[in-house]
């Protein structure tokens, strides 16, 4: 009862703390009509662009912070923490449609071209070679503009790409990276990825005998995954760029556009105000329902069931082995396990995860869930290792030695006699592991793996909702962890030896009096 | 039955054990004696090797237990060992105790375990309590199902190592009363204990442990009643007579009324009997003497006779030649008269201490 309490508290502090603040901020600030009004003002920057130079170049005294992606920037513009954030001129022109508050500001900041990105490898060159042959003349045949003109002006009904999946591959399969989540260049659209770079990927592949398949990531481990070999090319936005070509290499550009600058806009409190509830429920209509964006979380929330059921199973079997294997003070055992689970346990989750992804599995052709699932079987297994220690070691010593003062044999003496009476210890913290378990995969977007998380940075780059999209993921966060320390609970219950009827603990046992 | 040669155990800083040499010989029940820290129990954890002795060897029944190739969990199975910590196992029920180990080591039917287990526990008394878990017992039960467990595996030899010495004073008799049953049995037994009354009673045999081995060995008679060496001869006296100093007037009166309760429990004094020598003590030195005297030295003496069912208290203290048995207050001297059976005062000017007071407490 006093769980559900709490719960709907909250709940309800976070819904109270989405809504109201956006009037207050335009207020208080000045309204920006010109990019140098905003010298000496807060700018944010994506990680891993390079608008930071820009930012520096023309606004010398602007104070720049970074963020991982574009709706987390639209956010902090709305809730004040920012007051501009340069970004690629068709892609602010969409969030600016899909996003009343916001507004672009006139100038051109810097005309830029975007490229494909390939790694500076054998195949890379070659790969780029054809790329670049085929970039030029789509580019003489007119077709390069159709299709700018497609995604970037063209009605809804015209977004259309050909079917990749089904293409012949004469060639083999190319592998591409991309984002996801910059719409109109590569974005969801329900939950088919589409998109200008999506669009002319395809039609690469298709003209060139090429199967392709398409992984998406987080921005700023896209560049990785490409020096490390996981993918023949990206196509996410990348902008051409010298210090970038030491590590990468860059096609022919595909298109050439403006950089702006996005900032509030003034007047939004005439256009509409919904009340609480009408906002709620469009919110809600469009995070869920348009598109049928519910298939992408239900996808997520699979991807990050899978990931931490199956982190829970090898985990539990890893901690156990390596605690049976050190249990009897085999020095050796004892002093790896130690090491390893101090690097593991003291290491950063997301740098487990790169190294796991770029280094040790830099040559496999391993998917990202996979790796998941072998890095958080490690960090689980670490954890679970410890807790079997702590349990087992709360078990007074004395029951070993009457155990074995009776004849038992350490190994029976462990399973019957340790074990069960330490369990009941261990389980109330290994539910505890298990949330923190749930919480810990929501990194997993930087291997590659569309979690629930990344699911939902995905609609809110659709959307430009700040927060409905954070909270509804909240709350099936909160849900996952319910129900899985439920199923925990119920098996605490069944392990609990004082718990055992009368008929389990005689059975085989007639009683005669 | 067990054969010990050159039996010596060392810890980092302390070695309890430098060399034991014995023969134990079937149906032998044998107590173990000696001042704490002499290794008496270090000696009953290298029979069944719960501690791995650092030199010697070992044979139980013929089998060299210390050679690395025995399969030491098949002599234990023979060899049963009662803690002073019980060690009932806290997940299982009080029958499930007894019959975890004959299902699972001697491949008996659940059946014929739960029988013999009820019989077992029928002989401790403790038949109704076969569904509950240990920590619902109290210590003289937990110690009892503790013997019974032991007794299911019918083994030959029965290591008892303080059996109730964890327990509350008014407890330690059931435990005695159902080992007492056990030694009448003619199973070998050896049996690491303070009570020496009880020892008597059940034992054929006494080692008296010091210097890192058995320092005496023989008899109940001889080692408690003519121990031949030093040390065994000042441990019995010891066992048998309190001996407390006071050389203050802030002596630490409560830990000497702890000392008389340890020495009372030990000797097995009944209640009563144990009331009045602590009411007897305070009256007399607590209450009459130290205000009386201006630097007070107060030697005492506690001796209990089973025989004659009475203890001697005899005081001694400085100061000029006087009774001070009256010197109380009337309340004090009617309470003194009512704990001793006799008191009698002497005096003897070459001694240290001038005055005597000898007095006899009956139950």
């Amino acid at each position: 009862m006093r769980k559900w309490v709490a719960l709907a508290l909250v709940l309800m502090l976070a819904l109270a703390a989405a809504l109201p603040l956006p009037a207050e901020s335009s207020a208080q600030e000045g309204i920006f009509t010109s990019l140098w009004q905003l010298n000496g003002k807060r700018i944010g920057v994506q990680v891993g662009t390079d608008y930071e130079l820009l930012v520096e170049k023309l606004l010398p005294e602007a104070e720049i912070s970074f963020y991982n992606s574009y709706p987390d920037l639209a956010a902090a513009l709305e809730t004040n923490k920012i007051d501009g954030f340069p970004g690629d001129e068709p892609v602010l022109k969409f969030m600016a449609a899909e996003d009343s508050q916001l507004a672009v500001l006139p100038e051109d900041m810097d005309p830029v071209e975007m490229a494909c990105v390939l790694p500076r490898s054998e195949s890379g060159r070659k790969l780029a070679e054809e790329l670049n042959a085929w970039i030029v003349s789509a580019k003489e045949s007119g077709e390069m503009d159709e299709i700018a003109y497609k995604w970037i002006e063209g009605p809804e009904s015209e977004k259309t790409i050909p079917d990749y999946a089904s293409f012949p591959a004469p060639k083999g399969t190319l592998r591409m990276v991309t984002e996801g989540a910059y719409t109109p260049m590569n974005y969801f659209r329900g939950t088919e990825l589409v998109g200008f770079e999506i669009d002319m990927a395809a039609r690469f592949c298709e003209a060139g005998g090429y199967g392709l398949i398409i992984e998406v990531m987080n921005f700023d481990a896209i560049v990785p995954a490409i020096q490390a070999g996981k993918a023949d090319f990206a196509a996410a936005s990348f902008i051409i760029e010298e210090e970038r070509q030491e590590s990468v290499v860059f096609s022919e550009p595909y298109i050439q556009c403006g950089t702006m600058m996005a900032v509030l806009k003034g007047a939004q409190g005439e256009s509409e105000s919904l009340s609480f509830w009408e906002g709620i429920r469009s919110s809600f209509n469009k995070t869920f329902l348009r598109e049928d964006r519910w298939i992408l979380f239900v996808n997520g929330i699979l991807n990050t069931l899978l990931i931490t059921a199956l982190s829970m199973l090898f985990g539990t079997a890893l901690g156990f082995g390596l605690f049976m294997m050190c249990r009897k003070g085999n020095r050796f055992a004892n002093a790896v396990t130690g090491f390893a689970t101090w690097l593991i346990k003291g290491m950063p989750m997301v740098v487990l995860l790169m190294i796991l992804y770029y280094v040790v599995f830099g040559n496999v052709a391993i998917s990202g869930l996979m790796v998941s699932v072998v890095g958080f079987s490690l960090t689980f297994g670490a954890s679970v290792f410890g807790l079997l220690q702590m349990g087992v070691g709360a078990v007074d010593k004395g029951q070993y030695e009457a155990a074995y003062a009776l004849g038992h044999s350490d190994r029976r003496t462990f399973y019957k006699i340790i074990h069960p009476q330490a369990l009941p210890h261990i389980l109330p913290q290994y539910k505890g592991e298990v949330v923190s378990l749930i919480q810990s995969t929501a990194i997993v977007g930087y291997i590659a793996v569309q979690d629930l998380t990344k699911m939902g940075d995905i609609v809110r780059s659709r959307t430009y909702e700040a927060f409905f999209p954070l909270i509804a993921v909240t709350i099936i966060y909160f849900l996952l962890e319910g129900l899985l320390g439920f199923l925990i609970s119920r098996i605490n219950v069944s392990i609990d030896p004082k718990k055992r009827s009368r008929e389990r603990i005689l059975k085989g046992v007639k009683i005669h009096d | 039955m067990i054969k010990i040669e050159h039996l010596k155990k060392a810890y980092p800083n302390i070695t309890p054990l430098q060399d034991v040499n014995t023969e134990i010989h079937d149906g032998d029940v044998i107590s173990v004696i000696g001042p704490s820290g002499t290794g008496k129990s270090t000696l009953l954890r290298c029979i069944n090797l719960l501690e791995k002795p650092t030199e010697g060897r070992i044979w139980v029944n013929g089998t060299e237990i210390t050679d690395p190739k025995c399969n030491i969990c098949k002599v234990r199975q023979k060899m049963g060992m009662v803690f002073q910590s019980f060690n009932l196992f806290g997940h299982l029920t009080v029958i499930e105790n007894i019959m975890l180990s004959p299902v699972d080591l001697l491949r008996k039917s659940r059946q014929e375990a739960y029988d013999e287990a009820m019989r077992l526990l029928r002989m401790v008394g403790l038949a109704e309590k076969a569904l509950n878990y240990p920590d619902e017992l109290s210590g003289g039960q937990k110690q009892r199902i503790a013997i019974a467990r032991t007794l299911a595996m019918d083994p030959d030899i029965i290591l008892l190592d303080e059996p109730t010495s964890a327990l509350d004073p008014t407890m330690v008799g059931e435990v005695q009363a159902v080992i007492r049953d056990l030694a009448r049995t003619g199973k070998t037994m050896m049996i690491v204990t303070h009570e020496m009354n009880f020892a008597r009673a059940i034992c054929n045999r006494v080692f008296y442990m010091d210097e890192g081995g058995i320092y005496e060995d023989g008899t109940p008679e001889q080692v408690f009643d003519h121990p031949v060496k030093e040390k065994t001869r000042r441990f019995i006296h010891r066992l048998k007579v309190l001996e407390l100093d006071i050389n203050s007037k802030d002596y630490d009166f409560l830990g000497m009324a702890g000392e008389i309760s340890t020495y009372c429990n030990r000797n097995q004094i009944p209640p009563r009997m144990a009331s009045r020598i602590q009411l007897a003590f305070e009256e007399l030195v607590q209450q009459a003497l130290i205000p009386s005297l201006e630097s007070p030295i107060i030697h005492t003496a506690i001796e209990y006779s089973q025989e004659e069912q009475a203890t001697k208290m005899t005081v001694q203290y400085n100061g000029p030649q006087a009774d001070l048995t009256r010197s109380g207050d009337e309340l004090a001297q009617a309470v003194l008269k009512g704990a001793a059976a006799e008191i009698t005062y002497n005096t003897q000017e070459d001694r240290d201490m001038a005055n005597q007071v000898v007095l006899t407490v009956r139950s």
